[in-house]
């Protein structure tokens, strides 16, 4: 094609999506790097001069030594990323061989799919219900003989509802992958004398290994960065970096430091991912869908 | 098909068709639904409700383009010279406010804001401990029930609302709420992070009451009518006013600086200041009104409720929270380090 | 027991697990109690008072509106944007294909954030930009965008290549291939997109919350504040209604795709 032709090609179709993405996600992720610098003013908007001042207090760094709570904030976040994501993992492995394996493959799917389409608002909030302390659980508890436990707020009640809410989206890309799975490799290995374990490990499980990276990505990414969950389920007691952000835009009116936990929550993920990723080999987006 | 079609164009024209519109931004619950109907077929307008659970998110709202989105919002007193300094709402023309003479001689010159050049009073109340009594064992009459472990009486919530509940703290340390020492302040911040461990943690009044009600907490902070309108459900539930004092407080109506249907503002804020109106709001609310001339329509039962209208004896317990100007950043500061702990 | 009854058995637990709290719900909105779990009778009160609650009636409306135009709007780009990305190399590609991940994998709170400062320095400085139902759609478009490039992307780039050179060959010229060839081999991709747009959209709270103005509230704006207020029967009724649409939507996309 000549240079022209091209371009007349280029222009139309690459031109109105490029042009959006990076006026409306380059420029604002810039802008939360660009405030991130900045500081509060004293009616809560921004001013300058440029500070290191967010960061410090961030990273807790000050005369008086290192505070590290917003450092542990983070690590709390990432915890919650790591365990809900484990947890996901190993309910939702068996789970998609067991949807895959089954008869009635289409009626399961849709049943799963049920509540990943469900609005995750109400999910989490169901969890209140049972948690509470005249809630579901107390009262199976309560007609049993047993005393009453108080799973609400906690972070007990975090954790199950983060794991809860993101276990179809882990399931999901799985199951894409284990439908695909080619059980003539397995036979293959069984002719080779490999043992069931070994069999399963070097026939069947690089098979999913695309399903279950796009799964993980789905399930920690979000699990990380929530405030809702730990809003709802944790009712101020539990705070992880996704409560900071949203309080420094909220009623702190400090939109510097929220930047600066921003973009910080960031770069933890994005590290988190890239380490992830160059382990797992590289394995393109497009799987999940 | 066609008739789909005919009828989602004609469903779409007449929601187009323009009528005012008058965009107000208050408390949830703080206003019943007869008021404002009847001041939208009065004035054939529409109104749209936005609500907010604490100051605190109502300032950020503001400041995050608020003040060009709404016509009318609420603010307590305390941060209404805050939001005049930082050119969130707009002097009041008095001359479009001919209702303003039917306010109770002390309101209309109030300290929050003098001569009411930037707002209208709208309901004040207290803001103190409510319990349910068959719960708790023993006296509550301290703040101590939040603050000393000795005297915890069961699952009890704090109020998400900053000035309130650090001043809570304060009082029961024996300072004024309106205190800026920072080494008062760090104890305060101190108390209230293990009240926060010790309880079930932050609540805005509505949710606080609810939560009251539903047996999850047996204890709240939180304002005095709220409480009185669940009293009527459930007279299991007590309001007290605690030995070191609660607060005192008036929300008023102002106009954001670059409100959109001005107008209309005015056109509402007077008519609230009609007694039958400020009346009806007051009887659903539970809280005291400052319109004078509403006097006749009120429920007799409430007007002469000492714990909505609280004699001297009582007033002398209580403290306005106030505006503390340039150390507003540290009470932001403290406040998300406690929520962060 | 066989291994394969084990799994059942597991696959079965795992369901009861992922139904248990929508089946609270779902019972509890015709339980009659204002507070309690416990039943006290079947009821449709809660339906009533949730229909007669007008001032509701335009959250639902502001969440079919916003949903609606973004899903049209993102869809739109990009399929463009895919289509440009699959037939053209260009220097800026990889620029792009990275900045396409941006909203994929970053956490919904940061992207929320980030868009609401946008906002508000647009009003600082150009006075455009006001909260409101238009900074709604305008965010959930910079979100859907992403997916519905890489779900049609993934979908040009398993048509066979031989499809369109044979067009080529024939004389049609770039877009007549796109619309005689390309398009109806990709339509489904595209419907499947588009559904996974909406849905998005509909769902959304995180990014909405951020930057929706006045007037604006959608359906889980309006869901998290009556929750954090309190957990009503009223609510219960909503969230059942909503589980119901769901439920129906998908059934009806089952039915279309085993037919075709």
């Amino acid at each position: 094609m000549n240079k022209l032709s091209r371009l007349k090609g280029i222009l139309p179709t690459i031109g109105p999506g490029a042009l959006w993405l990076v006026i409306f996600t380059l420029v604002p992720t810039l802008l939360i790097f660009y405030t991130s610098f900045l500081q509060r003013d004293p009616h809560g908007w921004l001013s300058g001069p440029f500070t290191l001042e967010n960061y410090r207090r961030f990273f807790g760094i000050s005369e008086s030594g290192i505070d590290a709570l917003y450092l542990k904030i983070l690590g709390r976040s990432i915890l919650l990323g790591v365990v809900a994501t484990m947890v996901s993992v190993v309910i939702g492995y068996p789970f998609a061989f067991f949807v895959a394996r089954s008869q009635h493959k289409n009626l399961l799917l849709l049943l799963v799919v049920l509540p990943f389409w469900t609005n995750f608002l109400i999910r989490v909030y169901a969890w209140i219900v049972i948690f509470q302390r005249k809630g579901v659980l107390n009262a199976i508890l309560h007609s049993l003989g047993f005393e009453p436990v108080f799973l609400y707020p906690s972070w007990t009640a975090v954790y199950i509802g983060t794991i809860y809410t993101y276990l179809p989206f882990l399931i999901l890309p799985l199951y894409a992958s284990v439908e695909k799975i080619d059980w003539t490799l397995l036979e293959a290995a069984y002719d080779l004398g490999a043992g069931k374990l070994r069999g399963f490990w070097h026939a069947i499980f690089p098979q999913t290994l695309p399903g279950l990276v796009a799964g993980i990505m789905l399930v920690f990414i979000p699990a990380v960065g929530t405030f809702v969950i730990s809003d709802l389920l944790g009712a101020g007691k539990t705070i992880l970096v996704g409560n900071v952000i949203q309080q420094q835009f909220g009623s702190s009116r400090d939109w510097a430091f929220g930047s600066a936990a921003a973009f910080v929550l960031m770069a933890a993920v994005m590290a988190g991912l890239w380490i992830y990723a160059r382990r797992a080999g590289e394995i393109g987006m497009e799987e999940l869908v | 098909m066609r008739k789909l079609v005919a009828g989602i164009s004609v469903f779409l024209l007449l929601s187009a068709t323009a009528k005012g519109e008058l965009r107000i931004f208050n408390w949830a619950e703080y206003i019943p639904e007869e008021v404002l109907q009847e001041f939208e077929k009065r004035y054939d307008v529409r109104i749209i409700y936005d609500t907010f659970e604490a100051p605190e998110a109502m300032m950020a709202k503001l400041q995050a383009g608020g003040a060009r989105e709404y016509d009318l919002v609420v603010p307590p007193d305390y941060y209404i010279a805050e939001m005049v300094r930082a050119g969130l709402i707009r002097p009041l023309d008095h001359e479009k406010l001919p209702n303003l003479k039917n306010l109770y001689p002390e309101f209309k010159n109030p300290d929050y804001d003098p001569g009411n050049r930037h707002s209208v009073p709208y309901q004040w109340g207290t803001t103190a401990l409510a319990y349910r009594a068959s719960e708790v064992k023993g006296k509550v009459d301290s703040w101590g029930v939040f603050f000393d472990p000795d005297m915890y009486k069961g699952p009890f919530l704090l109020l998400d609302e900053m000035r309130e509940t650090i001043g809570a703290a304060l009082k029961y340390l024996g300072y004024s709420l309106n205190d800026t020492n920072p080494k008062h302040l760090e104890k305060a911040k101190e108390l209230l992070i293990e009240a926060k461990r010790r309880g079930l943690g932050f609540a805005g009044s509505v949710e606080g009451r609810s939560r009251l009600l539903a047996g999850d907490a047996v204890l709240v902070h939180n304002y005095s009518g709220d409480i009185f309108q669940i009293q009527e459900e459930d007279d299991d539930i007590v309001y007290v006013i605690p030995k070191e004092g609660g607060t005192v407080w008036m929300d008023a109506f102002a106009i954001p600086a670059n409100a959109p249907h001005p107008d209309l503002a005015y056109l509402f804020l007077n008519y609230i200041l009609e007694p039958k109106v400020a009346a009806a709001i007051s009887n659903f609310t539970f809280y005291a009104s400052p319109v004078k001339a509403a006097e006749p329509y009120l429920d007799p039962e409430l007007l002469h409720d000492p714990a909505i209208y609280p004699p001297p004896e009582i007033m002398a317990k209580l403290e306005f929270i106030r505006d503390v100007g340039k150390a507003l950043p540290i009470f932001d500061r403290i406040w998300t380090e406690i929520k962060a702990r | 027991m066989s291994s394969k009854r084990w799994l059942t058995l597991y696959g079965i637990l795992v369901l009861l697990f992922l139904y248990l709290p929508i089946a609270v719900i779902v019972v509890l909105s015709f339980n009659d109690s204002k507070y309690g779990v416990v039943w006290h009778g079947f009821t449709l009160k809660w339906y009533k008072q949730l229909l007669e609650h007008t001032r509701i009636h335009p959250y639902v409306w502001n969440s079919a509106i916003v949903a609606t135009t973004s899903t049209l709007a993102s869809t739109i780009l990009g399929t463009l944007l895919a289509l440009g990305l699959h037939r053209y190399r260009f220097s800026a590609r990889n620029a792009l294909l990275f900045l396409l991940y941006v909203p994929v994998v970053i956490p919904d709170v940061v992207m929320g954030v980030s868009l609401l400062l946008f906002f508000a320095w647009a009003q600082r400085t150009i006075n455009a930009l006001h909260l409101g139902i238009g900074t709604v759609i305008i965010s959930h478009i910079s979100f859907q965008i992403a997916y519905v490039t890489l779900v049609v992307k993934s979908r040009l780039t398993g048509l066979d290549p031989g499809l369109e050179e044979a067009a080529a060959d024939l004389g049609a010229s770039g877009w007549v291939r796109f619309w005689k060839v390309t398009f109806p081999l990709i339509a489904p991709g595209i419907a499947a997109a588009a559904l996974l747009a909406f849905t998005l959209s509909l769902d959304d709270f995180v990014i909405t919350f951020f930057t929706a103005g006045p007037g604006a509230t959608t359906l889980p704006i309006y869901i998290f504040s009556s929750v954090k207020r309190g957990v009503t029967p009223e609510i219960h009724a909503l969230s059942t209604l909503m589980i119901l649409v769901t439920t129906l939507a998908l059934i009806a996309v089952q039915r279309v795709q085993m037919r075709r």
